[in-house]
């Protein structure tokens, strides 16, 4: 019981109807980021177009603030991908409590000893403990609850603060360039930072995702008073939270790397220097992208596992591809 | 004893006696996740050692037309990794569903009860259309930024034709990859869609199943 109310007070934030309006407003938001692509996509033809003319004096600043929209624009269609993953938190917990009301009218009587029940299975979905009760929440689960939102919005915060900076950055681009290029390096530290704190807030709402599944399901089966099964971590996951922290690493190895170019906009080096960054700021990105498709399928994995679960709690017959080990 | 299903007026579904398998979709899902992540995880490291390469190009002051082509490569690399990743998780958010979709009815087999499978929403249709807009724009870009940096190499085009080529290819870059994380948040709203039904048809199975 004790564990009972423990989910339940871990679950006070999360949102528990309102999942349709969340993912509503968190596609609206991802068309707003598009709206802001596409305004980026017009500026750029036109400034392609000024130097084929050969007016090529505008140029830069358009740049610059193209830039600065470009990057608002997927932080924006980031922000309304993390709103949807919120309003997915807030369903599985309501799939969880219809879980607990049907499957005691659906379960059969009990032929396992919940409480001698103890040790690893191997199921089709991988390794599984036994345990009589639901095992204490995950240390990674633990952080996903607490910092995804902050993360999130110290994201947005990051990449619209650039933004500004990006407007003040084409407008002294015609004045000096020296400062014009040292802002630049601001703002491509400062928006990719950003971008990389929101990517690490979606790996992180789908590791409270993760953990929702995992001390759901573990709630479910110890309220049934059965045995409870909980999948093993994976692979997946293991490797999901490795390259989420590499990615941040990298993110904020960039940030310093370009807060230190700023001092040396001045000098021949600062273009080398910027020829590389921008790609490690590109791998960092692709790092916690990598990062988020194996928590996707890790939680592809805890599913078909939970599925599994159900099913055998259901049927008559024991499952005969579980073995114990 | 089972209980016939009450036809829905909540949610278009069809009913079956048995566990439905995965769409093709879903099954694409399944197959493909996995070898574009590996091709997402190849293709960033080539994007960032073009980088260096290109920078070093620039510090021993190296011909302007290389170094631009050694750029176009090099972004080419980079966004078919960009490509391949969020067709990864397009695939894998297809596969989830595809779990969703199959699990769901295994359950009420178990039951004993009708199967009823969710038809396809309009999120997931507008998922797949938007995930294929975003994955041509980004292609078109990264064979765009091939065949600059191809002319650039030979000296069949000016240095000023690529940049101006290089400036529109960003923006459509950059539109493509806007397009992919709309239809990413569309795949997510279809999950959603998906937890809404399976949560109302969980409630209803016991009274179904009752004699």
């Amino acid at each position: 019981m004790s564990t009972n109310l423990t989910t339940l007070s871990r679950s006070r934030s999360i949102p528990r109807q309102g999942g349709a309006g969340l993912a509503r407003l968190g596609v609206a938001v991802a068309v707003g980021g598009v709206m802001l692509a596409m305004v980026s996509l017009i500026n750029g033809l036109i400034a392609g177009s000024e130097v084929a003319a050969g007016n090529d004096a505008a140029v830069p600043a358009m740049l610059a603030w193209g830039f600065g929209v470009a990057t608002a624009a997927f932080a924006t269609a980031k922000l309304g991908v993390a709103v949807v993953l919120w309003g997915i938190v807030g369903r599985v917990r309501a799939r969880v409590e219809a879980m607990s009301e049907a499957l005691p009218r659906l379960v059969t009587p009990s032929r396992e000893d919940a409480a001698a029940s103890s040790g690893v299975i191997r199921t089709p979905y991988g390794a599984a403990t036994v345990s009589s009760e639901p095992p204490p929440e995950l240390l990674i689960h633990r952080a996903s609850r607490l910092l995804w939102a902050p993360m999130i919005a110290m994201g947005v915060m990051a990449v619209y603060g650039g933004l500004v900076l990006s407007v003040v950055q084409s407008s002294s681009m015609a004045s000096d360039a020296v400062a014009g290029r040292a802002l630049g390096a601001w703002v491509q530290g400062v928006q990719f930072l950003g971008e990389g704190l929101l990517l690490g807030g979606i790996s992180f709402l789908l590791g409270t995702i993760l953990a929702s599944l995992r001390g759901g399901g573990a709630d479910v089966q110890a309220r049934l008073g059965r045995a409870v099964h909980t999948l093993r971590m994976p692979i997946t996951a293991k490797l999901f939270i490795g390259l989420m922290a590499l990615g941040m690493m990298v993110e904020m190895a960039q940030f310093g790397l370009y807060a230190y170019a700023s001092t040396v906009a001045a000098d021949p080096s600062f273009a080398a220097l910027s020829a590389w960054l921008g790609p490690l700021r590109e791998f960092g990105l692709g790092l916690l992208l990598s990062g988020i498709v194996l928590a996707l399928a890790t939680i592809a994995r805890v599913l078909g596992f939970q599925f599994h679960r159900v099913t055998g709690l259901i049927d008559r017959a024991p499952h005969s591809n579980e073995v114990k080990s | 004893m089972t209980r016939a299903p009450a036809p829905r007026n909540d949610y278009a579904v069809s009913v079956s006696g048995s566990a439905p398998g995965p769409n093709v979709p879903q099954r694409v899902g399944r197959a493909l996740w996995l070898p574009m992540l590996a091709m997402a995880i190849m293709a960033f490291p080539i994007g960032l050692a073009l980088g260096v390469v290109r920078a070093g190009m620039i510090g021993s002051g190296a011909d302007a037309q290389l170094v631009a082509a050694t750029g176009n490569f090099g972004t080419a690399a980079m966004f078919v990794g960009f490509a391949s990743v969020f067709a990864a998780i397009s695939f894998a958010i297809a596969r989830i569903l595809g779990v969703f979709r199959t699990g769901g009815g295994a359950v009420q087999e178990a039951a004993g009860t009708a199967v009823q499978t969710l038809r396809m929403p309009s999120t997931a249709k507008a998922f797949l259309a938007l995930m294929m807009m975003g994955m041509m724009a980004l292609v078109a870009a990264v064979i765009g930024h091939v065949i600059v940096g191809i002319g650039l190499a030979s000296g069949d085009l000016a240095l000023a034709i690529g940049e101006q080529w290089a400036i529109w290819l960003e923006g459509v870059r950059r539109a493509g990859l806007a397009t992919y994380l709309l239809a990413i948040s569309l795949g997510l709203a279809t999950i959603v869609v998906v937890l809404r039904f399976q949560t109302v048809r969980l409630r209803e199975l016991p009274a179904e199943t009752a004699g």
